[in-house]
């Protein structure tokens, strides 16, 4: 067989490129059986930089090895059609040999491709480590072909690597802290099979990693072993008063390094709402002085929400709490009695079905809603929109949380009680209830509790606006996003596009307004009061345009360095992106709270296409905005989004 | 072209033909494209020299094109197609002066003048007349059977039907039954009926210069519309001489200067040797691809020899290596039929998979669950590779395949 693959690479080779493709399809062919066989694996290495060289990869986003995406080789590699199983692994057969020195491309360089090849065994450590498993034997062929693909690679590369990289993951995404932690938790548990199973080194990596383990399974020294809730509980019936505050302090010191919640955590809490003990619960929590001051003037409410909302299936609600806490709002006069309400809501059959359906589980789905409840108001940037296309719902979501959380209160009892949401658009009543589905065509169930209940139904009214000023040409946005949103979203509204053409419309006149009205150095210093709805242009790591996407402006202000950043809410799950041509989108280290993403400003300038702004006179006393910074950001925008400008039609409505 | 120099021919390829394009642009002479406009988008991203030519509308044109190319300095124009094959006739008489060349292209064409014109030559060919409509085909059927001394209710030998003008497999009908008659389309009349010959079907590849044969290839038919592989078993391949000669026959009868012809014979029981027709175009089954594979040489690129005046002997001699002794073994292909009513799903079967001689498949995935009957030949849903020393091993492995299920 390597015969034929000699032959089959050589024509491959002599084909001039625009016949390449004519001839990768044999190759592929004999590679995928050639993998199956005994030392298939070590046959395909050796002629991969050679299949590589010959083409194999012509026209095909794997001739550009510098922007494939780690995360999506996995699912690759278990994909029913043979032939894309087969490019994949040679690819990764290819990087091997530029990784050990036996091949080169012209766009990466050893070292990248072993960093590529160490974050793929991360994230499939999983598939991994599961070979010596019968189960996973007996499902076929393919998962073997896949482990058995990765247990080379690792040969080769090493494992203390991998390691690391998947804490860094793991640390880069809790930096974030995202309110659905479940593969965050995957991860984590994966790591600790794999620490058991494989034993590693001493050093920094292992460190790291039992400081993600043990914030799951053994915070404190009183559950350090993971001795299961039941036997734990026991433990602290016998525990002085000394050893619980030792296990409060650990656990708080544990949830506000990572963000994660061990059921331990919740377990506590619970045992120390039930004996009312006035030092336990806030310092399990971790308050500071804000939260310490909420707790005193709330108690009662706050022990009636651990009592229904804290519990092992929900231990995030912990973290939720004690923000929700630390943030103040129950200060602000409508909350506590809308939380007091939400306690005694009675959910619709129709939603309790829902997040029946979505979390499954042994709670009622009133105390998983609270639990959300508390989880979306205490970390309102936490919120992401799951696999689905609503970015503007979990934006609406993100938004209100932060800035008008009564309101939210108001539309989850709505849609609580009454499954439907009620929103007027200049006048006129919406009723989602009457409403065919938005643009997720089925509830989305892979996201938060409050998410699962309300997008749904604000899908569908945001699509419903969409439709009633489709006809007034330009973008419907500058109409809906006020109305949607709320009386603070400014009035103003500038698109870089004509929505018409699909042509850049003014855009120079564009981006210096966004300076004039955002850029404190322009705009008299003057904060974002409200965070503001914009719109990006998001584009790939190759700087091509992938799509129109929602955000919200929260702040501008000067990093660590001087200099001056826009920080934004993006709903997307993982904000941290490479938006191509060195616009890589940061989420920590550039002063950034937790769940924010930010950019330096004409970075943030350059991927802008919509913004909101106040109607303002003429701003005589402001300095005028240089004319190069202009010029700088348009330039950014035409390399990248831009680029094609002209013809392509633009479908704003859909923009997810 | 990097190599081009332009002491040698200028040719153009008449038809799109992506591995025609791929092995001339690999090659040293410099050449041009004649095909529809959709190719010119795909030829300006590409680089590759390219006219747009509408070949859907008949022959009055041709002169235009003709001088278009002499005035491109083109020496001389090449068919890919059946299609092009009467525009590279009338092309080529106006290029190299020679009003001969159109005629000529039109016996190509026509399958009835081609026979008779090979009777007239003093070869031997079946029984055969034209038919317009399906009337004449059940007159030709039960004549032949009559003569066969057929009494009625005994089965009927079976006589073959194929469209006048197309290549190949396609349009040719095996005719057993009225039944079958009926079922033929309006479109495919006119035909050229033949009375059916039991034998050994092969076919031969043959790139002629100077009215002389430069290389002989024969393509041993397994079974026709299915399999077929090159070179021949040792059995076939001792007929050599005589084929070679009736090849050379063929150059007087159709009085063949150059180019490259692909005619397609019968041996039959008593050793006799029929002429069953002949193409002036690459043939189909990609067999040029299995004849590469044996001997390694690109038959478009021997084409472009064939055709251009400026070539040399030398380079010719230099060019084509030694039929049969020089094959690196012996290379075949099937042409997979699937062969249940409703398939979802394609699977190679494990005798083929791990069988040394497989070497790999051109098979898609289906599209479609139900399968259209098959009418004619010449519809298969893709080809399967083999390669191997043992030619009988070879002919018997791919006799074997359609006894498969590829589509399940």
């Amino acid at each position: 067989m390597c015969d034929t693959l000699g032959v089959l690479a050589d024509r491959l080779d002599q084909a001039r490129p625009f016949a390449k493709h004519r001839h990768q399809k044999p190759v592929l062919d004999v590679v995928i059986r050639l993998l199956a066989m005994p030392g298939g694996i070590d046959a395909v290495y050796q002629f991969a930089p050679r299949l590589d060289a010959a083409g194999l990869f012509h026209g095909s986003d794997w001739d550009h090895p510098d922007i494939l995406l780690s995360q999506i080789v996995g699912r690759t590699l278990e994909s029913p059609d043979k032939l894309i199983v087969a490019l994949e692994a040679t690819s990764l057969l290819r990087l091997l040999a530029i990784a050990q020195g036996r091949g080169a491309h012209p766009n990466v360089h050893a070292e990248h491709a072993r960093h590529f090849l160490t974050q793929v065994l991360a994230l499939n450590l999983r598939s991994f480590f599961a070979t010596s498993d019968e189960a996973e034997r007996a499902s076929g062929a393919d998962t073997q072909l896949r482990a058995r693909l990765l247990r080379y690679i690792a040969d080769h590369v090493g494992l203390r690597d991998v390691l690391g990289v998947l804490i860094a993951e793991i640390w880069r995404i809790l930096e974030q802290r995202p309110i659905q932690v479940g593969p965050v938790k995957e991860m984590i548990t994966e790591i600790a099979i794999a620490l058991n199973q494989q034993g590693s080194e001493p050093g920094s990596e292992r460190l790291g990693a039992e400081r993600l383990v043990n914030a799951l399974f053994g915070p404190t020294s009183g559950c350090i072993d993971d001795p299961g809730i039941d036997a734990y509980r026991e433990r602290l019936s016998h525990m002085d008063d000394a050893g619980l505050l030792r296990e409060a302090t650990g656990f708080a010191r544990a949830m506000h390094d990572t963000g994660l919640v061990s059921d331990y955590h919740a377990g506590f809490l619970r045992f120390a709402a039930e004996h009312q003990d006035a030092l336990l619960v806030p310092e399990s929590l971790g308050l500071g002085q804000t939260g310490q001051d909420c707790w005193r003037h709330y108690r009662d409410l706050v022990l009636e929400l651990i009592e229904m909302a804290v519990t092992v299936e929900t231990p995030q609600s912990v973290y939720g709490l004690a923000l929700l806490l630390e943030r103040g709002v129950l200060h602000y006069s409508p909350i506590a009695p809308a939380l007091s309400r939400q306690i005694r809501l009675r959910l619709h059959d129709a939603v309790r079905d829902r997040l029946g359906l979505a979390f499954g589980g042994t709670i009622t789905p009133e105390a998983r809603l609270l639990a959300g409840v508390l989880d979306v108001l205490g970390q309102p940037l936490g919120v992401g929109q799951g696999a689905n296309p609503t970015c503007q719902s979990a934006r609406a979501i993100a938004v209100w949380a932060l800035n008008d959380p009564d309101f939210l209160l108001h539309l989850i009892v709505q849609a609580g009680e009454f499954d439907t949401v009620l929103m007027h658009f200049e006048g006129q009543p919406i009723n989602s209830a009457d409403l065919p589905a938005g643009l997720a065509a089925g509830a989305p169930i892979d996201a938060d509790p409050v998410s699962v209940l309300l997008v749904p139904h604000l899908d569908r009214v945001y699509a419903e606006m969409g439709r009633l000023c489709a006809l007034r040409g330009g973008d419907p946005h500058r109409w809906i996003n006020p109305e949607f949103h709320g009386w603070w979203v400014a009035r103003e509204c500038l698109v870089a596009v004509d929505v018409a053409t699909g042509d850049l419309d003014d855009f120079e006149g564009f981006v210096t307004r966004f300076y004039e009205s955002y850029h404190p150095q322009f705009n008299g210093a003057r904060p974002v009061i409200h965070p503001q709805p914009a719109g990006v242009a998001v584009t790939d790591a190759n700087a091509r345009f992938v799509g129109w996407h929602a955000i919200a402006i929260l702040r501008a202000a000067a990093d660590q360095n001087g200099r001056m950043r826009i920080y934004f809410y993006n709903p997307n799950n993982d904000s941290g992106q490479d938006w191509g041509d060195g616009v890589t989108v940061s989420t920590s280290g550039n002063g950034e709270r937790h769940g924010e993403a930010s950019l330096s400003f004409e970075q943030f300038a350059s991927r802008l296409y919509l913004f909101h702004d106040d109607p303002v006179p003429p701003r005589q006393s402001i300095s005028p905005v240089p004319r190069h910074l202009i010029a700088e950001v348009e330039a950014m925008a035409r390399q990248s989004w831009a680029a094609e400008r002209g013809n392509r039609p633009v479908t704003l409505v859909g923009a997810s | 072209m990097p190599n081009t120099n332009n002491e040698k021919g200028y040719v153009a390829l008449l038809g799109w033909s992506l591995n025609a394009i791929d092995a001339v642009d690999r090659f040293d002479r410099k050449y041009v494209v004649v095909a529809p406009p959709w190719a010119e988008d795909y030829c300006t991203a590409n680089d590759i020299p390219f006219i747009p030519w509408d070949f859907d509308r008949l022959n009055e044109r041709s002169h235009e094109l003709a001088h278009r190319l002499k005035d491109e300095g083109v020496d001389v124009a090449i068919p890919l197609f059946e299609e092009t094959v009467e525009w590279a006739g009338a092309v080529n008489s106006v290029l190299l002066n020679n009003p001969r060349l159109l005629g000529q292209s039109m016996l190509f064409r026509d399958k009835s003048l081609m026979k008779r014109r090979a009777q007239l030559g003093g070869i031997r060919v079946g029984v055969f007349e034209e038919a317009h409509d399906r009337g004449d085909v059940i007159r030709f059927l039960k004549r032949v059977n009559q003569t066969l001394l057929k009494l009625d209710g005994d089965p009927n030998d079976p006589i073959h039907f194929k469209a006048f003008d197309k290549s190949g497999t396609a349009g040719h009908r095996v005719v057993r039954t009225p039944e079958d008659v009926d079922n033929i389309p309006d479109e495919e009349f006119p035909a050229l009926l033949e009375s059916h010959l039991d034998g050994w079907e092969f076919a031969v590849e043959a790139w002629i210069k100077d009215r002389k044969i430069q290389f002989l290839n024969i393509s041993e038919y397994v079974t026709l519309g299915y399999s077929v592989f090159v070179p021949a078993t040792p059995e076939l391949e001792q007929h050599r001489e005589r084929i070679t000669e009736e090849i050379e026959k063929l150059i007087e009868t159709f009085d063949i200067d150059f180019g490259f012809i692909h005619p397609e014979y019968f041996l039959t029981n008593d050793n006799k040797l029929y002429f069953g027709e002949v193409a002036y175009r690459p043939p189909g089954f990609n067999a040029l691809e299995l004849i590469e594979r044996a001997y390694g040489f690109n038959g478009y690129q021997g084409m472009v020899l064939a055709f251009d005046p400026k070539a040399t002997q030398e380079e010719l001699d230099a060019f084509f290596p030694t039929p049969v002794k020089d094959a690196k073994g012996h290379a075949g292909c099937f042409g997979v039929y699937p062969r249940r009513r409703v398939v979802s799903q394609l699977k190679v079967p494990d005798e083929t998979a791990n069988d040394p001689y497989f070497e790999y498949h051109e098979l898609s995935e289906p599209l479609e669950q139900k399968v259209t009957k098959r009418m004619a030949f010449g519809t298969h849903w893709g080809l399967a590779y083999f390669f191997g020393e043992d030619p009988h091993r070879l002919r018997d492995l791919l006799k074997a395949q359609e006894e498969l299920d590829f589509y399940l």
